[in-house]
């Protein structure tokens, strides 16, 4: 039995209120590539964030090349010969590739000096033996985030790399850029480099991993070669669980009328290739799909926050024109962002000025704001959403992550009376929160409110919506009905590989 | 129920940290003047603190100006040289009567208006910094200011003018009644109009403020336009305090009244702050600075006490919001 | 042709400094044009001299400015140090060989603690900077309000001696910005400014040590002011507490001309070292045309906008 280049025995990690990791065995051996799969939030990124040095389990133990060890920074852990590539690069846009690449061991030459030739020479040795062309002159923010993140994996293999994690690396990059990756992949393999690979692409996992391990809920689902499960069964251990009782009852029948919003080939960005969405009025429509298909980013384009490359968007049958919130607000349309920190709220002030902000003139007379009457509609939608806070004035960065999605519900089921688009509506939420909030979500849409609802938890997408678009990679996968629709089906779509089939296709059409 | 990678917040409610935050400098203010009192006789007295009041007034009327900018995450560093220059397009009102003091404040509020209305548009418009555009223009002002005036002082000011500056009306200071009708004014604004709120929303949060529909550019530009225009009416009651109008004149306040607004709790963050506390941070300020010159210590102690305040205010607002 | 927007992409930067440079060559023709006294070595050498005190502050910015900071101290430190070398050599002028140092030594070390402090403290720089300047400024001012102390004949002399004809301090200005550019573009703690500057967040994610890179930067803005203190001295033979109190927000314009951003991250000396010599021959040309000094102003206030909006926009593309 070969000694597994890293070994997790028993990882735990616990939050205040979560545990992303329960009881967690990992084991990694070298010139394998072990694919780590799981939904959104089953903690693949907690368990790369430990083999890598970011963050200490709470209980558990790690074995590094055969010997024990307990990481006390990344830099411990890099200097080790593990590199993590995370989603979000830790590259600086403003610097050359060759620097980047570099960071960590600028060539010197007899002076002492950093020898500007000698890091070009050696970057572009590097790029070249994973055969990327770029060059190591240009500046980070001018590439395409394709080669950022070959120049994130050019740095790993400075030094000497014995570790190598992948997270999601393929979310950015198609076609013969994964090609690319995995002939490079394959390649470290051969040099016995041991390989993390994190995908929810199944394809892609079939042609390159070896092993799989398959996290839920924070616990290993299942571990083995590749080759023993079919597609089927990894899809089941991912989603595979109990629906608990806390949706409400779904009505009998189905909303009906004209759709209120239709999207038409929306095209928007690298992110967005050819999305086309319909919502009735009174009609609750799911997103589903991984992180990076592109859904945050088609709700940004339908509210006017985000502009449009091709593609139409028709809202009660009219084209939306001009294309800013202000508009769509005025229009009776909502967008409760996925960020509420950073997009959201005002978290300095208080929950009053949150609920009235895009409806200002609403309690604006003769130019003054009306104190009262905004305490009196923040009091009544503290009521009706039950926020837990003595008054109305409390300010919202003091709320707690349930509370504080509340007022945003408050704010804008007040005004987005046609179509109401939510973002993740439950996201670090507690389950007594996330219970109201769908008795929201249900009410809303029995008065009439067209929602758009994307969200990563399939339970919740199943439990309240009527139909379900499933998005992989810019596009829709698929289209389900929502009451006959179960977690196997949406994750089935969801993890399609839409455009590497279409290249494969093609290169089968010059082929032939 | 999704694992989060990051822990939730703790809730927070009311609790002696924030009581201490809204009544904090009102107690240190009002310690500040038993201090001042036991410390020295002559500080009670009138005539001092009417001393103290009149110096205060025109720095008050900068700082109510400057609050605004802060808000929205700016500074203006042009407004010592725009109250100059203020002051000496006044002094080009060759005129014999009071009756020209109602166009001074009309001429001197239109030239401020634009003022603010470039240092807005570079800020929203050309992403320009506040620090440079602000910057620059201060610069600019100066250079037409001496360009005007061929660097020598002037003596001849419009009548009126001394009055501005020492006047009474029913007793009580006509630059006091002036700061306090600014302060009235630009209070309400900010703290009860929409305007004011689409500023505290663009301070807080300006990506969230457009989603929920507000135009971040023209509420940045509007409060650089208040920003002058207080400077601006700053500079007309600088004018007749010492009965000549220097190129000089009211040096120095541009850092005060940043200084002044952070004493206050006006946080360089933007979204935070509101006028009366930075009226407050202004007559700290001014007492100190009175203190000193009371207690017989060098005039220089006051640039290193307001030294040492400011950055003490700046480290006792900060720690408290992490 | 991917080729060739790659090639004009990759010189970014240097095009700014291209166009900078192409500013200072038109001045310099338009200047020969002009003025018949504009192009001699005469006037050259007095451009030197003045520009030794306004690059040497500038330098200094320049560090603290690639890190996304700003220093105000600048001006007031000069005073403080002037001060302070002018009243030690009137006491003993045969200690020049420690005066000198002694002033680097404290200049640096308050320039540390400014940077310690925007640590430590977790304020602005902009606040403790000004802040510090107060202080500086004030307890100049109590130790000596009016200019005072003298200097020994050696230090005097050095401040006009000349080499070839052009003045020993332009050399050794030129000579300490082309350290500090080899040091910036070269070493591993000079590249590090850039890393914090570019990504405070990713530059602790790689590992290195950026509070400590921050302090540095900081102390080096007081090393050059300390520096900048001692050319002033040289000339002017006296300690004047408030020699500095303009130098603090001249010293930012070249920066900002030559194409460092307040951002922070990206430029370099050579800019400012560009940036210098474009408003000091502008002035100098102006005053040749007898431009008044106030329009100057202007001029500088335009170009301070200006160069910031080419700078930025290019940025933005």
């Amino acid at each position: 039995m070969v000694t597994p280049v890293i070994e997790l025995s028993r990882i735990e990690k616990e939050y205040p209120g979560v545990k992303p990791l329960d009881s967690v065995d990992f084991a990694v051996r070298p010139g394998e590539i072990h694919a780590l799969l799981g939904e959104n939030g089953a903690g693949k990124s907690t368990l790369i964030r430990v083999m890598g040095g970011a963050i200490r389990p709470n209980g558990g133990s790690m074995a590094y090349l055969g010997k024990p060890v307990s990481w006390q920074s990344p830099k411990q852990a890099r200097r080790a010969g593990i590199h993590v590539i995370h989603q979000e690069l830790a590259l600086f846009p403003e610097l050359s590739v060759a620097e980047n690449i570099l960071v960590d061991a600028q060539p010197r030459n007899g002076l002492g000096l950093i020898s500007g030739r000698a890091r070009h020479a050696r970057a572009a040795e590097i790029l070249s033996q994973l055969g990327v062309k770029i060059s190591t002159h240009a500046k980070i923010d001018e590439l395409p985030l394709a080669d950022q993140q070959m120049v994130e994996i050019a740095k790993a293999l400075v030094g000497e790399v014995r570790l190598l994690v992948l997270d999601e690396p393929t979310a950015v990059i198609s076609g013969h850029e994964v090609d690319l990756l995995f002939d490079n992949m394959r390649r470290l393999r051969s040099e016995g480099v041991g390989i993390v690979y994190v995908s929810h692409r199944l394809e892609e996992i079939f042609e390159i991993a070896d092993r799989v391990t398959i996290l839920k809920d924070g616990q290993v689902a299942g571990t083995g070669p590749v080759g023993d499960l079919t597609r089927d069964e990894m899809i089941t251990k991912m989603v595979g669980r109990r629906l608990e009782q806390i949706y409400p009852a779904r009505r009998k029948a189905t909303a009906t009328g004209p759709e209120i919003l239709k999207v038409s080939n929306l095209r928007a960005g690298h992110r967005v290739r050819d999305v086309s969405i319909s919502v009735r009025p009174g009609e609750v429509v799911g997103i589903a799909g991984m992180v990076g298909s592109g859904r945050t980013e088609v709700a940004e384009v339908i509210f006017g926050a985000r502009d449009l490359d091709g593609g139409t968007i028709e809202f009660e049958g009219k084209r939306l024109d001009r294309r800013m919130p202000r508009e769509a607000i005025r229009n009776g349309l909502g967008f409760l962002t996925e960020n509420r920190k950073d997009e959201g709220l005002f978290l300095g002030l208080p929950i009053s000025a949150n609920v009235m902000a895009p409806d200002l003139a609403g309690v604006t007379r003769r130019g003054l704001i009306d104190r009262r009457g905004e305490r009196e509609i923040a009091l009544e939608q503290i009521r009706n959403f039950a926020v837990a806070a003595p008054s109305p004035e409390v300010k919202v960065g003091n709320l707690s992550g349930g509370n504080q999605q509340k007022v945003l519900f408050g704010r804008w089921s007040r005004i987005a009376r046609k179509l109401l688009i939510l973002d993740e509506p439950t996201r670090g939420v507690d389950i007594g929160a996330k219970v109201e909030i769908y008795r929201i979500v249900r009410n809303l849409a029995e008065q009439g409110v067209g929602i758009l609802m994307i969200s990563s938890e399939l339970p919740e997408i199943i439990g309240l919506s009527d139909r379900i678009f499933v998005m992989s990679q810019g596009h829709v996968a698929g289209e389900i009905d929502g009451a006959s629709a179960t977690e196997e089906a949406i994750m089935d779509l969801a993890v399609r590989s839409i455009d590497r089939r279409e290249g494969a296709a093609a290169r089968l059409e010059q082929v032939a | 129920m999704a694992p989060l990678e990051t822990p939730l917040p703790r809730s927070r409610g009311v609790s002696v940290a924030s009581v201490f935050e809204r009544y904090g400098l009102i107690v240190f203010l009002i310690v500040l003047l038993l201090v001042a009192a036991a410390l020295s006789p002559t500080f009670l007295r009138p005539a001092n603190l009417v001393n103290v009041l009149t110096i205060a007034a025109p720095l008050g009327m900068v700082v109510v100006g400057q609050t605004f900018v802060i808000l929205v995450r700016g500074l203006d560093l042009s407004v010592a040289s725009l109250m100059a220059t203020v002051a000496v397009l006044a002094t080009a009102f060759r005129a014999t009567t009071n009756d020209a003091i109602p166009m001074i404040f009309v001429a001197a509020i239109a030239f401020s208006a634009v003022v603010g209305f470039v240092n807005g548009w570079l800020v929203a418009k050309r992403d320009v910094s506040p620090f440079l555009a602000t910057l620059a223009m201060m610069i600019i002002l100066q250079g037409v200011r001496f360009a005007y005036t061929g660097g020598a002082p002037i003596s001849t000011l419009p009548p009126g003018m001394g009055f501005l500056a020492s006047g009474r009306i029913l007793g009580i200071p006509v630059n006091l009644m002036t700061l306090a009708l600014l302060a009235i004014v630009f209070g309400v604004v900010l703290h009860r109009s929409r305007l004011g709120r689409e500023i505290f929303m663009v301070g807080s949060n300006p990506k969230a403020a457009f989603l929920n529909g507000v135009a971040p550019d023209r509420v940045i530009i509007f409060c650089y336009v208040i920003c002058s225009v207080c400077a601006g009416i700053g500079g007309l009651f600088l004018l007749g305090y010492v009965g000549t109008v220097s190129n000089w004149v009211g040096q120095g306040y541009e850092l005060d009244s940043i200084v002044a607004a952070v004493m206050g709790g006006v946080a360089l963050t933007g979204g935070r702050g509101n006028i009366f506390a930075a009226l407050l941070g202004v007559a700290v300020l001014v007492i100190i600075n009175n203190l000193v010159l009371l207690l017989g210590f060098p005039i220089e102690m006051q640039l290193i006490i307001k030294g040492i305040i400011i950055i003490g205010a700046a480290a006792f607002y900060r720690t408290r919001l992490a | 042709m991917s080729a060739v927007v790659a090639e004009l992409r990759r010189n970014r930067l240097s095009l700014s400094y291209v166009i900078v440079a192409v500013l200072l060559i038109l001045l310099v023709v338009a200047g020969g044009f002009l003025s018949d006294r504009f192009l001699t070595w005469r006037n050259f050498g007095n451009l030197f001299q003045q520009l030794v005190v306004l690059g040497m502050v500038s330098l200094g910015q320049t560090f603290v400015v690639l890190l996304g900071g700003i220093d105000l101290a600048v001006g007031s430190l000069v005073s403080a140090s002037t001060v302070f070398i002018a009243h030690f050599l009137e006491w003993r002028p045969d200690l020049l060989w420690l005066a000198l140092p002694l002033a680097l030594v404290a200049a640096t070390a308050i320039g540390a603690l400014n940077g310690l402090l925007t640590i430590v403290l977790r304020v602005h720089p902009l606040i403790v900077t000004l802040g510090m300047s107060s202080i500086i400024f004030g307890g100049t001012l109590m130790y000596n309000k009016e200019p005072g102390g003298s200097v020994p004949r050696s230090l005097a002399d050095f401040s006009y001696a000349k080499l070839w004809g052009i003045p020993v301090t332009a050399i050794v200005l030129v000579a300490i910005f082309a350290l500090a550019g080899l040091w910036l573009q070269r070493s591993r703690s000079g590249r590090s400014i850039y890393f914090v500057g570019g990504d405070r967040e990713a530059a602790r994610l790689n590992g290195l040590p950026v509070n400590r890179i921050v302090v540095m930067a900081y102390a080096l803005s007081g090393l050059c002011a300390g520096l900048a203190a001692i050319f002033l001295t040289a000339r002017t033979g006296v300690g004047d507490p408030r020699i500095g109190t303009a130098l603090t927000l001249q010293s930012i314009t070249p920066v900002v001309v030559g194409g460092t951003i307040l951002a922070g991250g990206r430029g370099g000396v050579l800019g400012t070292l560009l940036g210098v010599l474009l408003v000091t021959m502008l002035n100098n040309l102006l005053n040749f045309l007898n431009v008044s000094s106030y329009y100057q102003w202007v001029i500088q206030g335009l170009i301070i906008i200006i160069a910031v909006s080419i700078h930025t926009t290019r940025r933005r593309q």
